[in-house]
């Protein structure tokens, strides 16, 4: 011991308290990513039907109502959807078909009944509204969780809810239009309670789950609220007669099916 | 100073009439030159303007030429890593059915994208519609207008506008009206944005694109992402920012531009000859008071230096006067150069503000009063070099000595052989520079020619009226110096009236000679009356319905486009090769020995027009390379032919070859053959029941009636040259009126003598009419003569530098035969003036003048 010299020994000091000092933050980040990858096991399904109601309110009052009927087949990031409008009348029969990928953005096509012939949706700028909605394309994409990185801020009840609060920023290699975002994840069933987006250090829309049911097991949120602060306008999304891993066949979710709809 | 405020400006008030006279020559020549390019720079501009708020942010356009590209490549682009956004475009006029509003640019757009690259801003209607694209893209009638157009043709959001589309009349409805500024000024206003698919549908595009707008990466320098894109797509595709379509005009102007310099030239050498004649006129008027200054020890500097300076200031004057009225002219021609290029774009480009360029202004002015100084130098000169002595003799002053003459002769002859030189070079300048010395050569031949033309003149002057021919004859043998302004001027003037007079009447023989050989067909399946709108365009499978008619024998379908070789606009024209050597008549000029049209039909090789091998300077076996969508075509010529479809030349290429490298199989116009021995008008019927409830769009024209449409249009462009005659006809006004008031201020004592000694007014006022009559004849019989080779240059001009189409060589006789009562009506109206100061003058003062 003795032939150990003194400075060796406060530098190892300090290496093991620096070591100690930086457990915190690391144990913070695990546990944060283990919450959102939790949150995203818990709301795994096979498949997913619902009728959606959809209201844009603009600044200056004005309502636009929307109703379509939503499928889902395939779990998260290999997922095909079909959305098809039902109201109002001018928007009556138009489809979008949604392919995700893993490992790239999604294909979109949609129908339009009137011209008889599909297009294929090009999202290069991916913060463009989503149809009129406070909604961007991005908001509605199926987040990779290894995109991003997280970090738990604390705890913070949402509507009486506790909910764990957790930083989520883009990293290196995922561009977004958001600086970073802040999820609350409800602490009693894993469901996502509410989505902070940011631009720098401004908050640019907010995201907010309520009616929160349990249905065939996944605790779902069946409205949002989104609210675009700087246009100052909100889309009320509501989820109606919501359905998980209802038996659907693969040729639904095809060019052709979206152009003859059962 | 002093000499000016004593002299020149007591005579200018005393002569204002006269003295404003002077000017409008250099009025007349400043007004072309600057109307010509004021005209065309706001056109310019307007344009560029318009290219710019269309394209908005874009940084650089994909295209290919009219005849657009697959959808397909739109993903391609999209892929590229430099490409931020990459929106498809489709620009289509459609006609708007509404009065005087002619055709509306569509602008055909996907909302998910587009706004990225573009701002619709909305006046008024629902926001929604244009945020949402879902409600825009589902309603395929929707169409958003500008506030301009809307508030022309009273529209508001929510209703119906009525565009001639590809599917017929078609009513859309109007969903919101863009604020005024930026993209809504574009043409003026008369722009529409619709969903990009349903443009496909009204304008028969298919799944094609007509141009890919982007935007790069932040932080990708444009020259960058253009060469990943050009990478790409290949050498079939053009990637230019937005501004290259600018340039393109301007190339497109600048052939325009040739013959306008060439008028505005002809109209200052006509103006300087007015100013000659009129300084004349003041030297003579004044003679008697230089006379006393030369006797007072004025030096003879000074004499010239009051004349230069007075026409310096007619000069500045003039070319003022010249200003205003070019740009009140260009405002006129604003909209037939608009017009022109409406041809070209689809829709008349609006250039609201026409505002001369300072830099053009200056030049004007500098022009004017250069042209006025050069035109008054000899008058100035023999004013400075009047004797005392001869001031006191009248009349003496306007005989040309003989050596005088001599020494014009020889300079001309020097002229003509370095003319003739020039010529023998061959090159473009060599060429432009024989034409200037053969029209100085002429100029100093006019005082020669003019005294042998009044010699000749005189009998037959004399024959009509003993006394009043000869003494109007011997006023003009004796004086030539005094009618040659006035003659050279008149020369010049109806020298370029037979000039482009030849040159339309032979383009017009010429295309009737197209029509009655290359124009063959019995009936024209189209979308437009015009046949030259391209914006139409069917199904290549409509061939087969229309063959299947019964009394059809053969169909013919072509397509026709605009595409670029050598950095030109030409014209594709896709045929079907085999039919048209089966059915088509067009004079050959040069073709391979194995036979065109089947080396045509095989793909080896494209047959081009005359005036294309021209342009280009191709000749048969010389490649011609075509960018394509599916890559370079590089083809030699087989053949050369006479065809007058084109101004810039067309390439017939063959539809095999076309569907292969462009993937595009649609129509413009079927070119249909009745069988020998039916009335095509049943035939006609019978298509039009067959095809019209599928493509409501559809036109069946008789061959009589494109040839009429086709005539019609030859028929506007000769309007250019009675525009030129009248323009001669005021020359001449003003020359005689010039020249007749020098003959009687001269003649004033001897007048006064004739009345003396017994002669009536009606005597001397026929002397003067007599008189006017003879220079109108002189300066008709120069200027037909002048005409004459004017014309052969001009006929170069048209065939070398303007359409590569050589025009046989016909003097235009109807032209000059109608130009005879005009300018001896003209001569004779001239003189009406004049005659009556004549007959007016005292007696006692007519006899004192000397």
């Amino acid at each position: 011991m003795n032939d150990i010299p003194m400075a060796v020994l406060k530098r190892a000091c300090i290496a093991v308290c620096m070591v100690f000092a930086l457990v915190p933050a690391g144990v913070a980040q695990n546990e944060a990513r283990r919450i959102v990858e939790e949150a995203q096991r818990r709301a795994e399904s096979k498949s997913q039907r619902y009728e959606g109601f959809l209201q844009v309110l603009d600044s200056k009052g004005k309502v636009a109502d929307k109703r379509w009927v939503f499928m889902r087949l395939g779990s998260h990031g290999r997922s095909k959807s079909v959305l098809r409008f039902v109201t109002p009348a001018e928007v009556k029969g138009v489809a979008l078909l949604i392919v995700n990928h893993p490992d790239r953005a999604s294909d979109q096509w949609m129908w339009t009944p009137a011209l008889q012939r599909e297009r294929r949706i090009a999202l290069q700028d991916r913060s463009t509204r989503f149809f009129g909605t406070d909604f961007s394309f991005e908001d509605l994409e199926e987040r990779d969780v290894n995109q991003y990185d997280y970090r738990l801020l604390g705890d913070e009840a949402i509507d009486g809810a506790p909910c764990w609060r957790i930083e989520s920023t883009p990293s290196e290699r995922k561009t977004s239009q958001y600086t970073k975002s802040e999820v609350w994840i409800r602490k009693d069933n894993y469901a996502l309670a509410q989505v902070e987006s940011y631009i720098k250090t401004e908050v640019v829309r907010r995201l907010k789950y309520s009616d929160f049911l349990q249905v065939q097991g996944i605790w779902t949120g069946r409205r949002m609220e989104m609210n675009d602060f700087r246009r100052k306008s909100r889309t009320i999304l509501a989820l109606e007669k919501l359905e998980y891993n209802v038996p659907m066949k693969e040729e639904d979710f095809t060019l052709q099916a979206l152009r003859n709809p059962l | 100073m002093r000499l000016l405020r004593l002299i020149s400006w007591p005579y200018l008030r005393k002569h204002a009439v006269r003295s404003l006279l002077t000017v409008v020559g250099i009025v007349l020549g400043v007004a072309v030159f600057v109307a010509m390019h004021t005209a065309n720079q706001a056109v310019f501009f307007a344009f560029e303007r318009t290219v710019d708020r269309i394209a908005g942010a874009t940084q650089l356009q994909v295209s290919s030429g009219e005849a657009g590209f697959p959808e397909e490549v739109l993903e391609q682009v999209q892929a590229v890593p430099a490409v931020r956004v990459a929106v498809p475009v489709i620009e289509a006029p459609a006609g708007t059915n509404l009065p005087g509003q002619g055709n509306i640019l569509i602008l055909g757009v996907d909302m998910t994208g587009d706004r990225s690259l573009r701002d619709y801003d909305l006046e008024s209607g629902d926001e929604a519609v244009v945020d949402d694209p879902l409600v825009f893209l589902a309603q395929p009638d929707s169409i958003i207008i500008t506030n301009e157009f809307a508030t022309r043709n009273a529209l508001a959001v929510g209703d119906r506008l009525t565009l001639s589309t590809m599917i017929g009349d078609r009513a859309f409805t109007v969903r919101g009206i863009m604020r005024s500024g930026g993209l809504t000024s574009a043409f003026g206003g008369n722009l529409a944005v619709m969903d990009i698919y349903a443009a496909q549908l009204v304008f028969g595009r298919g799944r094609r694109f007509d141009r890919i707008d982007l935007k790069l990466n932040d932080g990708i320098a444009v020259e960058d992402g253009r060469a990943a894109i050009q990478k790409e797509l290949g050498v079939g595709f053009d990637v230019e920012p937005p501004a290259s379509r600018g340039q393109q005009l301007e190339s497109t102007l600048a052939v325009y531009a040739i013959s306008m310099n060439v008028s505005s030239v002809f109209a200052l050498f006509i103006g300087m000859f007015i100013i000659y004649n009129s300084f004349s006129i003041a030297v003579t008027q004044r003679r008697s008071e230089i006379g006393i200054l030369r006797a007072l020890g004025a030096p003879r500097g000074q004499i010239r230096n009051l004349f230069l300076i007075e026409s310096a200031a007619g000069g500045l004057l003039g070319s003022s006067a010249g200003i205003v009225l070019g740009i009140v002219m260009a405002r006129g021609m604003v909209g037939s150069i608009s017009n022109m290029l409406e041809g070209i774009y689809g829709v008349a480009e609006r250039a609201e503000e026409v505002s001369a360029d300072p830099r053009l202004l200056a030049v004007a002015i500098a022009i004017g009063i250069a042209t006025s100084m050069l035109a008054a130098w000899l008058p100035a000169r023999s004013a400075s070099r009047v004797d005392p002595v001869q001031a006191l003799q009248k009349g003496k002053y306007q005989v040309l000595t003989a050596g005088e003459n001599r020494a014009r002769r020889a300079t001309a002859a020097v002229l003509m052989a370095a003319a003739l030189a020039s010529l023998w070079i061959g090159t473009s300048v060599g060429f432009y520079a024989g034409y200037v010395l053969i029209i100085l050569a002429a100029l100093l031949l006019v005082p020669t020619f003019a005294l042998w033309f009044s010699r000749a003149l005189r009998p037959v002057l004399k024959w009509l009226r003993p006394v009043e021919g000869a003494l109007a004859a011997d006023s003009l043998i004796q004086s030539p110096r005094r009618t040659s302004g006035a003659v050279a001027a008149l020369m010049l003037s109806l020298g370029q009236v037979i000039g482009l007079g030849g040159v339309g009447r032979e383009s017009y023989n010429s295309i009737v000679d197209w029509l009655n050989t290359a124009l063959n067909p019995d009936l024209f399946v189209t979308g437009s009356q015009n046949l030259s709108d391209r914006t139409f365009r069917f199904p290549e499978a409509l061939t087969a319905s229309i063959a299947a008619v019964e009394g059809v024998d053969d169909v013919q379908s072509v397509r026709s486009l605009r595409t670029h070789v050598g950095g030109m606009p030409v014209m594709l024209i896709v045929i079907d090769a085999e039919s048209f050597e089966r059915r088509g008549h067009r004079p050959t000029v040069a073709e391979d020995p194995r036979g065109m049209y089947p080396l045509a039909s095989a793909g080896q090789g494209v047959i081009v027009s005359d005036n294309f091998a021209r342009l280009q300077r191709k000749r048969l076996g010389d490649r011609v390379d075509l960018a394509a969508p599916g890559g370079l075509l590089s083809l030699p010529i087989v053949g050369i032919i006479t065809d007058w479809s084109d101004q810039q030349g067309s390439v017939f290429l063959d539809r095999g070859v076309y569907k292969q490298y462009w993937k595009d199989d649609t129509v413009n116009v079927f070119r249909v053959y009745v069988v020998p021995g039916t009335d095509p008008q049943s035939v006609r019927r019978r298509i039009l029941e067959r095809v019209s409830p599928e493509h409501p769009r559809l036109l069946v024209l008789t061959n009589a009636e494109v040839r009429s449409w086709i005539l019609q249009l030859t028929d506007q462009w000769l309007q250019l040259t009675y525009s030129q005659v009248f323009i001669a006809v005021i020359v001449a006004i003003l020359g005689i009126v010039n020249t007749l008031t020098v003959s009687i201020i001269d003649r004033k004592r001897e007048l006064g003598v004739l009345r003396a000694v017994g002669g009536f007014r009606r005597q001397i006022r026929q002397t003067v009419w007599m008189e006017a009559v003879a220079i109108g004849l002189v300066g008709l019989a120069l200027g037909l003569l002048f005409g004459a080779a004017n014309l052969y240059f001009l006929l170069q001009i048209t065939g070398r530098d303007l359409s590569g189409m050589y025009l046989p060589y016909r003097f235009p006789v109807s032209i000059a035969l109608m130009l005879l009562p005009t300018i001896l009506g003209a001569a004779l109206f001239s003189a009406l003036w004049p005659a009556e100061s004549a007959v007016r003058t005292s007696l006692v003062e007519a006899l004192e003048y000397e």
